[in-house]
């Protein structure tokens, strides 16, 4: 019975330790250890159910493990904040006053697009609707919000120096016009961070290890 | 706050009572069986062993067996019942150098089970 339960502590630790090193992208909403608990305790209320060959005890065992493991998880998240910090990590600051932070992202395992798609989903469509953007310990995109938030849908063009090309046949721009866009700047496409552009040319314009721009770009059609 | 902190420690505090009380009970139970297998053992190497004893020896393992399936997997236990029905099949028929044989496993896994469920590394991993 202890085997039960030290082994189901092993894989508890185990599993919360790559859940922090996957990163925020694949919690959603959860406490790494929330996630963690909710992997595991399915999977031991079924087995000793439906195996009639181990003894139920090993189950409810294992079961009582992880409710004290999570107890004692959540004593360490109220008491101690470093330990805190270990086992739920820290929120991300990922959108600041000069842009993007690309480390951040990469910390995290997200990308550019993951970001624009959290802030889609919390309501902006520009990557320059807010001052400050944030992933929380949870998973969960907060941002603060500018006063006036402009009223278009930008589309990426650039990612991480490469050219989203179904996302220029939909804004009918070319490539040669991004790199004639890119000449003008005096920038190589490898040392584009992001690049986006809206309906009415207004391009959000960001270098690996600069602050952002605001540019405007000649469209031969607006939408 | 200190409820929870209670809670806990009570589910600390059961879950070592029953640590203790399992692993003290395995022991405990697999050592009597053990003491009547090499009984029976004994009358077998010594050629006065009758069916009767065998009964008796799988009778009490069946008494026992009910009550160590709470803790113990049924596969385990599968493997006593496998090699005593065998043994006791060999006395009946006077084929007593293969009952031998048989109830030497019987022993040896009666020793060996509660070892499997101690505490130590190569049972964690």
């Amino acid at each position: 019975m202890a085997l039960i339960f030290i082994r189901t502590a092993i894989i508890f630790i185990t599993l919360l330790f790559v859940m922090r090193l996957m990163g925020k992208s694949q919690i959603g909403e959860m406490q790494p250890f929330e996630f963690v608990i909710t992997l595991l305790i399915a999977e031991l209320a079924c087995i000793p159910m439906a195996d009639t060959t181990i003894p139920l005890l090993y189950g409810i065992v294992a079961i009582v493990a992880i409710f004290i493991l999570h107890q004692v998880v959540m004593l360490l998240d109220m008491k101690c904040s470093p330990v805190k910090a270990v086992i739920c990590g820290r929120p991300s600051l990922v959108i600041t006053k000069d842009g993007l932070d690309e480390y951040q992202l990469k910390k995290n395992n997200l990308d550019v697009s993951d970001l624009i798609e959290s802030m889609r989903a919390a309501g902006y469509f520009n990557l320059d609707d807010v001052y400050y953007g944030l992933y929380e310990a949870n998973g969960s995109f907060s941002a603060l919000p500018k006063e006036n938030v402009t009223p278009s849908l930008a589309v990426t063009l650039i990612d991480g120096g490469k050219i989203n090309k179904h996302n220029l046949q939909v804004c009918k721009i070319t490539y040669s016009d991004v790199e004639n866009f890119l000449k003008e700047q005096n920038v190589k496409l490898k040392k584009v961070l992001v690049m986006t552009v809206d309906g009415n040319g207004r391009v959000y314009f960001q270098q690996r290890g600069k602050a952002y721009k605001i540019l405007q770009m000649k469209l031969g059609e607006t939408w | 706050m200190v409820r929870s902190v209670w809670i806990t420690a009570a589910a600390l505090a059961l879950c070592v009572a029953l640590f203790v009380f399992t692993d003290f009970y395995i022991k405990k139970q697999l050592d009597e069986f053990n003491i009547a297998v090499t009984a029976l053992y004994e009358k077998t190497e010594e050629g006065n062993v009758t069916t009767a004893d065998g009964e008796a020896v799988r009778i009490m393992w069946r008494n026992k067996k009910s009550r160590l399936q709470a803790f113990v997997p049924h596969n385990d236990i599968s493997y006593i019942d496998y090699w005593l029905n065998e043994a006791c099949s060999f006395i009946k028929t006077g084929k007593y150098d293969l009952a031998l044989g048989n109830l030497e496993v019987v022993k040896e896994i009666a020793i060996n089970l509660p070892a499997g469920y101690a505490i130590k590394i190569e049972n964690i991993f």
